[in-house]
């Protein structure tokens, strides 16, 4: 079954190529033109990958990540044409799980959707235990204790890289290589965002976090090692 | 006459008081020095302008004071000196009177006169006087014994000087006067005027009279006065302090609030105006600050308005044609590749659409970034990097293009191991930029680039061995859209936007992005940035001048 890809876009022509490009790789595109259809095109289409662009005629797509991450961890693609600018980070921070800047070529564009759809590469059902956390690799759960933590995909794919092996301190380019795919862009704002993101769901105390411990110069670990 | 000074006595200053005077001297200079003094001196017309007023002043008022005194003290002695030279001659008179007048021709009948008559005469006819007077004999005459020296009991006795009596007994005038100071048996002391006649007594010869005056009155009367004088002297110095103190103030206080004003104006805050009322110079020098003040500001307004618009617009534009660029380039990428599948000319132009649309993109890229430097939008991502471990990957990436041009990329890292606060994005493109330079610029030739570091910086140097830069136009490379030789190929594309896009990117961390060349030698980059974020350069550890090496003999 081929993968569903809901474009957000407002370039009519854009869409349309992009539509094109996705067809041509095997994958189901649907459209929506504005903002304030977008959450309503989610529900109604189910994509399995959400291609936003943030400069949308009313809600703007910031607004737009953030209604979907209310009732969905679906993974969402930021289209944008500031790639410097504080919109990506604000587009990170309102729940993306990564960005491509336009103009992109199709094989980039193609690659982000792919690396998000990436099966895992660890199906077969290990249960990983940090401290008191227990990630349930085959069920994509995280729990402390009878508490069940949600997490988006690349949360908890973030936390499962981390956690499956405790001793080794991850560099953010290593990261964004295991965890988002990537093998020559260093934006490692990517790998800061979400490891904000993700301290803000699991940790107790988000400023002094135990299971996702800063290396200072060098990276990230899982705590308790 | 007798020499006198005019002045009742005045007593000589102690002696010996020169190095005393410089002593106090030099510590009054040490304590202005250490208040403070000083400082204010030179930094306040105010105190400067009242000091000396009070300065002056209180050397006129002093002058004045003391030419007062003086001519005061002379008058009040002049006039007693008149007062006793006639009593005093009055009362040789009335003494002579008598003398010629009695009949007393033995010794002790003369005595007896001069005692019973003579001497109540003498008393009523100087009332100013106080009794005080002495009768003695001229020394030097044939007889003596029969009249003895007379003298009051309370006179002291060094009052009547011998050089008086001499010039008494010499007898060429009728009077001799000389200013005396009384030292009374109580142990005070006042000024004093003795006045010395002579006065023939029948039968015991030549005698000289001497009648003192005191002038102790007269001395309280001048000592009044002069401290009168010197509180009036005092109190008009200190009056003439205030209101030139007031005065200045009312001056200096307009200066300082301009010069403030002045001063908040040059450090940007465009607003400040000076208060408007009053029709005085003053008010006509804030009038026209206020005009130059408004003028500048409108004038920098209109400057700074003008700069933002054309920032803003570059910006839009750079983003409104992102959207249909990536349309386009996406198609092309669609045709690109498919094309074995079209003809020849199809396919060679697709090739020429996909390449120009590339550099187009860069183009547009780099136009975007540098008008985010213009607006002064770009914020550093400030990370704790590892400068020599960047660089090294960047030269990994470029060794498969420097080897398609037949250079080799020698990496050089003696130091940069340690952790430096940049932002890597952006040092890593600074970095990039000068590789593909090299490589571009680099005539096949060997590259090499090296990393170094110190406490406080970290450096990486770019090394040609190409044809290198004319020196006048070496400070042109980082000048936007500059290039070296407009007619030469340029194969590696590039956008003329890269080295000042770089210079400004190395500016905002505080570094130094510098170039060395000499034609035929080649061209050295050298980046150097502070390790601490928001420290300055002072040095660099890696020259700018290349050392000489054997490749650089060609």
């Amino acid at each position: 079954m081929s993968a569903k890809i809901l474009v957000v876009d407002d370039d009519a022509a854009l869409a349309e190529m992009i539509g094109i490009v996705l067809r041509d790789e095997g994958f189901e595109p649907a459209f929506c033109a504005d903002g304030d259809g977008a959450v309503a095109a989610f529900q109604s289409t189910k994509p399995d990958v959400v291609l936003l662009d943030l400069m949308l005629p009313g809600m703007n797509g910031i607004a737009v990540c953030r209604a979907i991450r209310e009732f969905s961890g679906a993974p969402i693609i930021m289209l944008t044409a500031k790639g410097d600018t504080q919109d990506v980070v604000d587009g990170l921070e309102a729940g993306a799980d990564d960005y491509v800047v336009k103009p992109f070529n199709p094989k980039e564009l193609v690659a982000r959707i792919r690396a998000r759809l990436r099966p895992d590469p660890d199906e077969h059902g290990s249960v990983i235990q940090l401290l008191d956390l227990r990630i349930d690799v085959a069920a994509h759960e995280v729990k402390r204790g009878e508490e069940r933590i949600s997490l988006t995909p690349l949360e908890f794919d973030l936390l499962r890289v981390l956690a499956a092996t405790p001793a080794r301190v991850f560099s953010r380019e290593q990261l964004l290589e295991e965890v988002w795919g990537y093998h020559y862009k260093a934006d490692t704002r990517l790998v800061n965002v979400h490891v904000q993101r993700l301290r803000a769901k699991v940790e107790e105390d988000p400023d002094n976090p135990k299971y996702v411990v800063t290396v200072r110069g060098v990276g990230y670990r899982a705590g308790g090692a | 006459m007798t020499v006198s000074a005019d002045a009742p006595r005045q007593r000589p200053d102690g002696s010996g008081d020169a190095p005393l005077g410089q002593g106090v001297w030099l510590r009054l200079v040490v304590w202005a020095r250490a208040s403070g003094l000083f400082r204010i001196w030179r930094r306040s017309l105010q105190f400067r302008t009242v000091f000396m007023t009070v300065l002056l002043s209180g050397a006129a008022v002093l002058l004045t004071t003391m030419a007062m005194s003086h001519s005061i003290a002379g008058d009040l002695f002049r006039s007693r000196l008149d007062q006793v030279l006639g009593e005093s001659a009055q009362a040789t008179r009335y003494a002579q009177q008598v003398l010629d007048g009695t009949d007393a021709a033995g010794a002790s009948s003369i005595a007896a006169t001069v005692g019973n008559q003579l001497r109540p005469a003498l008393i009523r006819a100087t009332p100013s006087s106080n009794n005080l007077n002495a009768l003695l004999r001229t020394p030097g005459q044939g007889v003596a014994g029969v009249l003895q020296d007379q003298r009051s009991p309370r006179l002291p006795l060094d009052t009547i000087t011998p050089e008086l009596r001499a010039q008494v007994a010499a007898g060429q005038a009728a009077q001799y006067w000389q200013s005396v100071t009384l030292r009374w048996a109580d142990g005070t002391d006042s000024p004093g005027i003795v006045v010395g006649t002579l006065l023939q007594i029948p039968v015991a010869g030549q005698y000289e009279l001497y009648i003192v005056f005191d002038l102790a009155d007269e001395a309280a009367t001048l000592r009044f006065i002069q401290q009168a004088l010197l509180v009036g002297g005092l109190a008009l110095v200190v009056l003439i302090g205030v209101v030139t103190w007031v005065i200045v103030r009312l001056v200096v206080r307009p200066i300082r609030t301009t010069a403030d004003t002045s001063q908040r104006l040059a450090a940007g805050e465009l607003e400040v105006r000076l208060p408007q009322h009053g029709e005085d110079e003053i008010a006509a020098l804030w009038r026209s600050f206020n005009e130059m003040a408004d003028s500048l500001q409108s004038q920098i307004n209109r400057l700074a308005t003008l700069s933002s618009v054309q920032q803003r617009f570059v910006a839009d534009v750079s983003h409104e044609l992102r959207t249909p660029l990536t349309t386009i380039r996406l198609a092309g990428e669609v045709l690109y590749n498919r094309r074995d599948t079209f003809d020849a000319i199809t396919t060679r132009s697709i090739e020429l659409l996909n390449t120009q649309v590339q550099r187009f993109e860069e183009l547009l890229g780099d136009l975007l970034e540098i008008s985010r430097h213009d607006a002064g939008a770009v914020t550093l991502e400030i990370e704790p990097v590892r400068v020599a471990e960047l660089v090294g990957s960047l030269v990994e990436d470029a060794k498969a293009l420097a080897a398609e041009r037949g250079s080799e990329i020698e990496f050089i890292a003696e130091g940069g191991h340690g952790m430096a606060e940049i932002d890597p994005r952006r040092i890593r493109r600074v970095v990039r930029n000068l590789i593909d330079n090299a490589i571009e610029h680099g005539e096949g030739r060997p590259i090499t680039v090296s990393v170094d570091s110190d406490e406080a910086t970290v450096a990486v140097s770019v090394r040609d061995r190409g044809v290198g830069i004319e020196p006048a136009n070496l400070e042109r490379v980082f000048e936007r859209f500059w290039r070296a030789d407009p007619a030469r190929q340029r194969t590696l594309g590039g956008t003329g936007l890269g080295l000042a896009i770089s210079q400004e990117d190395t500016a905002l961390h505080g570094g130094w992005l510098q170039v060395w060349s000499e034609p035929g030698a080649g061209t050295n980059f050298r980046l150097t940035l502070p390790r601490k974020h928001g420290a300055t350069v002072r040095s660099s550890p890696l020259p700018l001048q290349p050392p000489a090496t054997e490749g650089d003999a060609q």
